[in-house]
């Protein structure tokens, strides 16, 4: 690769070149995995945080094996307007990296007979039924520890599988909007409560466009699950975890609820603007959006000097007066003043060159606010590989995003497969860990059972 | 089923959760982090049972400055607290040669470094994984920044707000014919940063079985891109971008956030079996019949077909009435908690996810705590401290300095405590000297 593609605008150019040569892209598939002696039973149905938080254990190197039912998981229906490749929605096929697929009816005392055998040599059970179900049925947590104490059972749901409404709503699925908006962020997503120019329909809650809920969900179910890992291989010793989406962005909902706790009040949706950091938000350019900041006081002052705006900083010279939710629109729209007259590149070179004068104030940092179709297009991912084209036996040509895990020296994460169809590893599963196979899988076919 | 709740509260529930074990315990891990996005990874490990030693540089902590509506609590910054708990601040600037060498000897004892300075900024320091690896073979180091430590975008400096515009998200999150929307939080930052905790422990995993450490480089815009679920396969399939929807989802229907007589509602009914449920309970079987396969739903101009007819239909109901019907009927309808419900919610209290501590220097604080609920939980101890704060007790406790030698180093500028003149530095304007202190 050509060297300044490797170094681009790096304070150290030597050690960039060296963690690209420990990290470099086309060694990946060579190095070894860091879960390849771990194997995964991912049961979820019709759950993206189940999905996700498998797929980052298979990106890893596990064994994950999708059970569903019969008639395939309804999250292969989850799919913009309804579109499908053959079997899989769009959804699913960006989630069903490396993961192999089975069937098996657990209604069916025979189904479940197989899940317990499975259970036995797996390290790991993921599941989202409503709270109880499995148990109810003879499979929950209480029984199949017995067959194996050293497995992670870990279970998703909307309220948690203990606790006050748990108890009251146990019979509610589990969905990324109702997870987004029982995850108090929603509460304060939005536009700008205090914006007199925004009308009135639009003042409510927001979600996040993707499934944030559900990724956020499935991201804390992983890193559980790889916590209970280390405290096996340390212990021998599995347990179970329960995870409710809406906690996992409560947890990382910022200083809300400290902020609550310190005065009783509560905050406002922002919109755009931000009243803990200001400026610090995005406005229009010539060319659409863009990002622009300086809410310390040395970079405000580097803000108003680019903008060459020094009654500005003059009017707002704290932080004071730039957190007050009244001066917020004021600000923003004196800075657009300057930003509607470039482009969003143009005002990226200004700052860069502001960022190299010796004199400088502070910084200021900028960057365009892309439509997905333009982020495909930037450099930058090109060279890191951030999308992958894999020629899919099955699916045939599809771009998925790769591993964000892919940059770890020793165990790069992967995506080695796209997708693959209901029940096309039956065979390869049941003959490798039941023994059954032929005959035997053909009869369990005719039953029902897979 | 209360019986199996009964069960599964009597392993999980918050009640004991300081007799349980760590999952972590042992794990040493030294930060060399600012702002959120480093902090918050640190603190998904440390409330897990890590012991983070956290170094600060002598302008400290820029969240020691951020805080909504200029507001402090006696002098501690909401800002900071939000994503340091249970940590030892040491005030030590690493670009000192002489704080080089004592961080080499941490180096020697710890199992994980973590930064998310400007990439390369620790190898001009000398504290680079090409150093770090002959003298800890063991070590695992993580980086992380907006693009990554090579490629024609390192070195440019990134925030949340930039992961969230360059990555695509505040493109997609917004209503249908307005402008985009930044996140109510910082959510690059955070979502960044519990990744970078994955790879950790996924790295703790692999030494545990071979002893061998590693290295690892991870990028906060590509974070944003991975969690856009189908994004990227439906532009490449279809040619098309992915617009602003407002709350509906375009892969689930219905999906959508509704107005009531008093306030909103989210409902969700995807399956044939929860479809028909919300049917029943709007009494309009009629959908039922046309639009019972989720597929059909999705086409465009059903799904605002039906969304229209289930708005027609909330706006005359109350929101604790259509939740009402959800646990009947068998959909997910919720109104939208805010910071206050979730504050006094009992349920989340008994589940250990919102967790009350008595911080010896700030008093009574209750914030939430890292899920998932498990049987090695996490735990709140303390929480942000002022600056150099634990100083003497690490040098002590880890390197085995004397109080002489710690002194030296205070005169040679090599370590500091808070500015006197920045109260966001100092410890509370009534302290008596010795509260919270763990040595001397």
């Amino acid at each position: 690769m050509e060297d300044k593609k490797i170094v681009g605008m790096a304070l150290d150019p030597q050690y960039a070149r060296y963690i690209y040569s420990e990290t470099n892209p086309d060694d990946a598939m060579r190095k070894p995995e860091a879960l390849d002696d771990v194997m995964v039973l991912d049961m979820s149905y019709g759950s993206y945080a189940g999905i996700f938080a498998s797929s980052i254990l298979a990106e890893l190197g596990a064994e994950v094996i999708r059970i569903e039912p019969p008639e395939g998981d309804i999250a292969r229906k989850m799919t913009p307007y309804g579109i499908m490749v053959k079997d899989a929605g769009l959804a699913y096929l960006t989630e069903g990296r490396n993961k192999f697929h089975v069937t098996l009816n657990i209604k069916s005392e025979e189904g479940r007979d197989m899940l317990k055998r499975l259970v036995k040599k797996a390290d790991v059970l993921i599941e989202s039924f409503k709270p109880g179900y499995m148990d109810s049925l003879g499979v929950g947590y209480r029984q199949l520890k017995e067959i194996n104490p050293g497995l992670i059972y870990c279970a998703i749901s909307a309220y948690g599988h203990f606790g006050k409404d748990a108890e009251s709503r146990p019979n509610q699925p589990d969905y990324d909007l109702t997870d987004q908006a029982r995850g108090v962020i929603m509460s304060v997503t939005g536009e700008p409560e205090l914006d007199p120019e925004v009308p009135e329909e639009y003042k409510k809650p927001l979600k996040h466009g993707n499934w944030m809920g559900w990724y956020v969900g499935g991201a804390w179910a992983a890193f559980g699950i790889l916590l209970a890992l280390l405290y096996k291989r340390k212990t021998g010793k599995g347990q179970m975890i329960d995870l409710s989406p809406p906690e996992g962005l409560l947890a990382i909902s910022n200083y809300l609820m400290q902020y609550f706790h310190l005065t009783k009040k509560k905050m406002v949706r922002a919109g755009n603007f931000d009243y803990a950091v200001f400026p610090y938000t995005y406005v229009r350019c010539k060319d659409g959006y863009t990002f622009m900041s300086g809410f310390t006081d040395p970079n405000w002052a580097a803000l108003c000097e680019i903008m060459n705006r020094p009654d500005l900083q003059q009017k707002y010279p704290t932080i004071r007066e730039r957190l007050n939710p009244e001066n917020q629109p004021a600000i923003q729209h004196e800075i657009e003043k300057f930003t509607m007259n470039y482009t969003a590149a143009e005002i990226l070179e200004m700052v860069t060159e502001y960022s190299r004068r010796p004199d400088k104030k502070g910084t200021v940092v900028t960057g365009r606010l892309n439509a997905p179709k333009e982020v495909m297009e930037v450099e930058h991912f090109r060279i890191k590989r951030t999308f992958v084209k894999l020629k899919d036996p099955h699916y045939g040509e599809v771009l998925v995003p790769n591993s964000t895990l892919r940059y770890m020296s020793k165990t790069p994460g992967r995506v080695k497969w796209v997708c693959r169809p209901v029940g096309a590893d039956n065979e390869y599963i049941y003959g490798k860990y039941l023994g059954i196979s032929g005959e035997k899988l053909e009869k369990l076919r005719e039953m029902g059972i897979v | 089923m209360r019986e199996y709740m009964e069960f599964v509260k009597s392993l999980l529930g918050a009640e004991e959760i300081f007799d349980r074990p760590e999952p972590l315990k042992g794990v040493r891990v030294l930060e060399v982090c600012s702002v959120v996005l480093g902090p918050s990874a640190t603190d998904y490990l440390a409330e897990f049972g890590a012991e983070v030693i956290k170094f600060e540089a002598k302008r400290g902590d820029q969240m020691r400055y951020v805080t909504p509506y200029a507001y402090f609590w006696r002098n501690l910054s909401p800002g900071l607290l939000e994503q340091n708990h249970n940590k030892y601040w040491v005030g030590m600037h690493l670009g000192h040669p002489k704080a080089r060498e004592l961080f080499y000897e941490f180096v020697k004892k710890s199992d994980v470094v973590v930064d998310n300075l400007t990439p390369g900024r620790l190898s001009k320091w000398g504290i680079g994984y090409d150093r770090l690896r002959e003298i800890n073979p063991r070590i695992i180091q993580l980086h992380v920044s907006g693009f990554g430590t090579w490629g024609p975008y390192t070195g440019r400096t990134s925030y949340d707000a930039i992961a969230q515009s360059e990555g695509g998200l505040a493109y997609i999150t917004g209503f249908e014919g307005r402008g985009p929307i930044k996140s109510g939080v910082w959510i690059a930052d955070w979502t960044t940063g519990l990744m970078c905790a994955i790879a950790i422990v996924a790295a703790l995993n692999y030494r545990e079985r071979t002893g061998e450490g590693q290295y690892i480089d991870y990028s906060q815009v590509e974070n944003i891109i991975r969690f856009l679920d189908w994004t990227w396969t439906y532009i490449d399939i279809t040619g098309k971008n992915r617009e602003r929807v407002g709350n509906r989802d375009l892969a689930i229907c219905p999906s959508d956030l509704f107005d009531c007589k008093d306030g909103w509602v989210a409902i969700v009914a995807f399956t044939e079996e929860e479809f028909m449920g919300l049917c029943k309970a709007m009494d309009r079987m009629d959908l039922y019949e046309r639009f019972a396969d989720p597929l059909e739903r999705l086409k465009d101009e059903n799904a605002r077909y039906i969304l229209k007819e289930i708005a027609e239909w909330a706006k005359n109901k109350t929101v604790k009435e259509i939740e009402d019907l959800a646990d009947r009927y068998g959909f997910a309808a919720t109104h939208v908690v805010d910071a206050e419900e979730a504050y006094y919610s009992e349920h989340l209290r008994e589940r250990g996810a919102i967790m009350e501590y008595d911080d010896p220097l700030y008093g009574k604080f209750v914030e939430p705590c890292y899920p998932p609920r498990m049987e090695t939980s996490s735990r709140l101890k303390w929480g942000a401290r002022p600056m150099g704060f634990d100083n003497e007790f690490v040098l002590t406790k880890y390197l085995g300095l004397s109080m002489e030698e710690i002194e030296k180093l205070y005169e040679e500028g090599v370590i500091y405590k808070w500015n006197p003149a920045v109260p966001s530095q100092c410890p509370p304007p009534d302290w008596d000297g010795k509260k919270g202190l763990k040595f001397p």
